[in-house]
């Protein structure tokens, strides 16, 4: 059994404090610009952090493979010199939501598939991860997805309770965090809170899909769908922001630019998105998935037949970003319904 | 990287705000550290002078004129590689709007009996007149874009305008969508390449840098059309009517020279 | 997390190679010959690619061209179709650039030991199938027959032509080149690469065949090869698509559940006749209802 403590809200605010003395700690923070709006960033101190905040049009993601990364630096006004960019020092990662913890974990397994990915998996192992339990938005669904009391890969996982937190250890990390804190060992009626609080999570979620995952996976891979795909896309504007919001979805692409010098300059990858136009296009024009339709085919296929049957996981978590960001109204649940609507409708008995 | 001799290069401006040069300039040290590769024969918003031939033009604005036709031609003839700069230049911009009403009923309501001697034509962005070598958008110019064009131009490279829409440099900027904050805005149709410099500072996007290929023109009315919108966007069709005049007329502020398409397309 | 091993290489930083030779093919493909440092071996095998790099301007994928068993060079043929390939088409001897890879699935040599091959390409298709078959002439008597049948649009887009010259000499090649048009100075074939195809006298069980070029070579070269009896467990493609990483993870050259980078480029047709976006690719105008 999981080890659980309870720890007061100032005894965490005081361990927060600590940490933001050592190493740089990301959060959840309010907007400046916009109050009531969200986004992962560094936590100048422990007031910064939104405990209730409800998303963030970023996953935390972006810690471990930045939007923009640096991968090395060129210089050739010699013989062409490369130095390869270090990914960082360590840091803390507070306030994820058991969604973006589902996502960091599916991204290791994609990450770390031979051949890995060096530059996730260092970051990854710099990183002190805080969970946080969550109050679901109109767009969550992560109770179809088996991801509302996901865990892994936390160390110290909190959910608030009246008289401050219970904190769940996850791992060796998990403890240390919390060997210098007043914490207390977590009593039965602690842990029974904790429960009811994510009861009450599970029961505000109301978003739902119609069917399971595994289910749905043998549903795409039977196809005749076209219909759902081409009325879907009709509405698509092909903006990758559905991709780019996503804790799961991980392309990217890989470009230089030329410092004004013209002879020094980086390489970097940048986050890059399925849907958008030219994503498979090759240089000599032809485009393999030419077709909107395609792109918004090739969308849930991704994330709930192929990824799923190599890692034996749907790449998606409930999260919801996808939907709120989308718009052209198109939301994961409800395309998702009606694509098992239409298999259902074609081949009823 | 193979580096040629110092370029002459020239900045001319036609019918236009001359926005796009005074952003240029404010580019500063990274201008400087550009220009060090180059001579200046032509720039009228910082010194005299004109000193043809050019290795590269930099011509800013909308052809309006005869005159304006005469003296583009003289430059498209003195220069190795012609720009266009900036959206006026590039694909049309508010000069375009004129083209829709007849041009002598314009002038005589503007200018009256002053009107007769005007040798006003359509008026048609630089890349409708001569050929381009490269176009950069934005209105005023996006800066990002005119570095790597200038950069590209200094190395004897190829420029690709980028094929994406305005809302993937949003979202890698994790800049909050102007749709959550109720308003609406064309960055779902709009070619990106500005670093999306209006959304991070608090506007929407006009749709400046005209539209990117296959924009789903179609998409907007028909979104605003449906009956039962989720809560972000229904919260943006309530604060304004979204039927489809409006639509086009805001596409329109920018898109009114037929469609700019990316024909030469690479690898990288 | 656990941690891999052995990986490491695979990294997204390149090595450094000097161009020996940069040789102009036709109006679009130059001929590259590349060392790595220190005489390394690039340690390919036929049907690789290579990810070249440019610094400043970026990074394209290119099938390598020269067989392993000859030395400590290798060989690329580059078209030029956009920034990159705008630039290594005018790179000059002595000059460097950055080479990562080799990356994914070459031809599958154990099989096609002892078989009788044909070997069809379609336009830059002959490139990494020179790489296979100056492999197979260094190593003659371990394979069957050899045909070769290579399609170009004119005569003066063909590859590779002393090549071509010399294996048209041989007398344990049989090759046939042809021209979609011909001009004044051709005397060979005119016509698609599938009809040469057509009129082979084969014997199907020992044969494997190997076809690259442009999409629609693919459809109809299949076609002709089911009609010699041959099958889709015999028949394999080479695959073009876009590709950034090499190791199967920034997701463009995706076809299906199939990372073209790592699981290809080569693949049994077998394994691509129930993937819907290959099938797609070849006969765009079938609405597949999928």
């Amino acid at each position: 059994m999981t080890a659980t403590h309870l720890i007061s809200e100032d005894a965490f605010a005081s361990l927060l404090d600590r940490l933001i003395q050592d190493m740089p700690v990301m959060g959840p923070v309010e907007r400046r610009d916009q109050p009531g709006f969200y986004r992962f960033d560094r936590l100048e101190k422990t007031a910064d952090l939104q405990v209730a905040y409800t998303t963030t049009t970023i996953p935390p993601k972006k810690f471990f493979f930045p939007p923009v990364d640096e991968m090395f630096t060129f210089d050739q006004s010699g013989p062409l010199h490369i130095e390869e960019q270090a990914e960082g020092s360590p840091f803390v990662l507070v306030g994820v939501h058991p969604c973006d913890l589902a996502a960091i974990e599916a991204l290791d397994a994609a990450y770390a598939f031979p051949p890995a990915d060096m530059r996730w998996i260092r970051r990854r192992k710099q990183a002190v991860i805080i969970g946080m339990e969550c109050r679901p938005d109109d767009y969550c669904f992560c109770t179809s997805l088996g991801t509302a009391d996901a865990r892994a890969p936390a160390d110290l996982f909190l959910t608030p309770l009246d008289e401050g937190y219970l904190a769940e250890v996850h791992s060796p990390m998990g403890s240390v965090l919390l060997s210098d804190t007043a914490a207390r060992q977590a009593t039965k009626n602690d842990r029974k809170a904790a429960e009811q609080v994510l009861q009450r999570k599970i029961e505000a979620v109301t978003a739902r899909l119609t069917t399971s995952v595994s289910q749905l996976a043998d549903i795409l891979e039977y196809g005749g769908l076209t219909a759902v795909w081409r009325e879907t896309a009709e509405r698509c504007y092909s903006c990758g922001s559905c991709n780019i919001t996503c804790p799961t979805c991980f392309c990217f692409s890989i470009e230089d630019t030329l410092d004004a010098d013209l002879s020094g300059g980086q390489r970097q990858r940048s986050w890059d998105a399925c849907q958008l136009l030219d994503f498979a296009r090759v240089a000599g024009g032809h485009n393999f998935r030419g077709d909107r339709w395609q792109r918004v085919r090739h969308r849930w296929h991704r994330k709930f037949l192929y990824l799923y049957r190599r890692f034996g996981r749907p790449y998606c978590t409930g999260c919801g970003r996808c939907s709120r960001a989308c718009t052209a109204d198109i939301n994961i649940v409800d395309i998702t319904n009606r694509l098992v609507a239409h298999f259902q409708q074609e081949h009823k008995p | 990287m193979r580096r040629s001799e110092k370029k002459r290069i020239a900045f001319f401006d036609f019918a236009c705000c001359e926005g796009c040069q005074l952003a240029v300039l404010e580019l500063e040290e990274t201008l400087l550290d550009l220009l060090s590769h180059t001579d200046i024969a032509a720039w009228r918003e910082v010194m005299t002078g004109d000193e043809p031939p050019y290795d590269v033009a930099f011509c800013e604005g909308s052809i309006c004129t005869r005159a304006d036709e005469e003296r583009l031609l003289r430059v498209r003839r003195d220069a190795k590689i012609l720009v266009a700069l900036g959206t006026c230049a590039a694909i049309g911009c508010h000069n375009n709007l004129r083209n829709r009403i007849d041009t002598r009923e314009a002038l005589e309501k503007v200018y009256g009996k002053a009107a007769r001697g005007m040798d006003v034509t359509e008026a048609r962005p630089v890349s409708a007149v001569v050929d381009t070598d490269y176009r950069i958008l934005g209105c005023p110019v996006s800066l990002p874009e005119f570095i790597a064009v200038f950069k590209a131009i200094l190395t004897d490279q190829p420029y690709r305008l980028p094929n994406e829409p305005v809302c993937v440099e949003c979202k890698l900027t994790d800049t909050l969508c102007v749709y959550e904050k109720g308003r609406v805005c064309l960055g779902p149709l709009t070619r990106c390449g500005c670093g999306a410099i209006c959304t991070r500072f608090g506007d929407v996007c006009h749709g400046c840098r005209g539209l990117v290929d296959e924009a789903n023109l179609a998409a907007m009315p028909r979104v605003f059309s449906r009956e039962h919108l989720h809560a972000i966007m229904g919260a943006v069709a309530s604060g304004q009517p979204l039927d489809e005049e409006r639509i086009r007329q805001m596409i329109a502020l920018y898109n009114n020279y037929p469609e700019l398409k990316i024909e030469d397309r690479g690898d990288a | 997390m656990k941690e891999p091993t052995g990986y490491e290489k695979l990294g997204y930083v390149p090595e450094i190679a000097h161009v020996l030779k940069a040789v102009p093919m036709t109006e679009q493909e130059i001929f590259l010959d590349l060392r790595l440092p220190g005489k390394t071996e690039l340690g390919h095998a036929p049907g690789q690619f290579v990810q070249v790099s440019l610094m400043g301007i970026g990074e394209v994928p290119i099938s390598i061209c020269s067989s392993p068993t000859r030395g400590d060079t290798f060989q690329l043929c580059i078209r030029e179709a956009g920034t990159v390939t705008h630039g290594l088409h005018r790179i000059a001897r002595y000059a460097q650039l950055g080479i990562r890879g080799p990356f994914g699935k070459g031809f599958p040599l154990a099989e096609l030991f002892g078989r009788d091959l044909v070997l069809v390409a379609g336009g830059l298709g002959i490139a990494p199938l020179r790489s296979l078959i100056t492999y197979i002439l260094d190593r003659r008597e371990d394979f069957g027959r050899l045909i070769v049948i290579y399609g170009g649009k004119n005569p003066r887009t063909l590859l590779f032509k002393e090549d071509l010259a010399d294996w048209d000499k041989r007398s344990d090649v049989e090759l046939i080149v042809t021209v979609d048009r011909g001009d004044e100075t051709w005397q060979g074939r005119t016509g698609v690469a599938t009809e040469p195809l057509a009129e082979l006298d084969l014997q199907a069980v020992n044969t494997r065949a190997v076809v690259i070029g442009p999409p629609v070579l693919y459809r109809f070269a299949a076609m002709a090869l089911f009609e010699h009896g041959l099958t889709p467990e015999t028949i394999f493609f080479s695959l073009e698509r876009n590709f950034h990483c090499g190791i199967g993870k920034c997701g463009h050259c995706q076809l299906n559940d199939l990372y073209v980078c790592q699981d290809g480029p080569v693949f049994r047709l077998a394994r691509l006749l129930d993937r819907i976006e290959a099938v797609e690719a070849w006969a765009p105008e079938e609405d597949q209802d999928r």
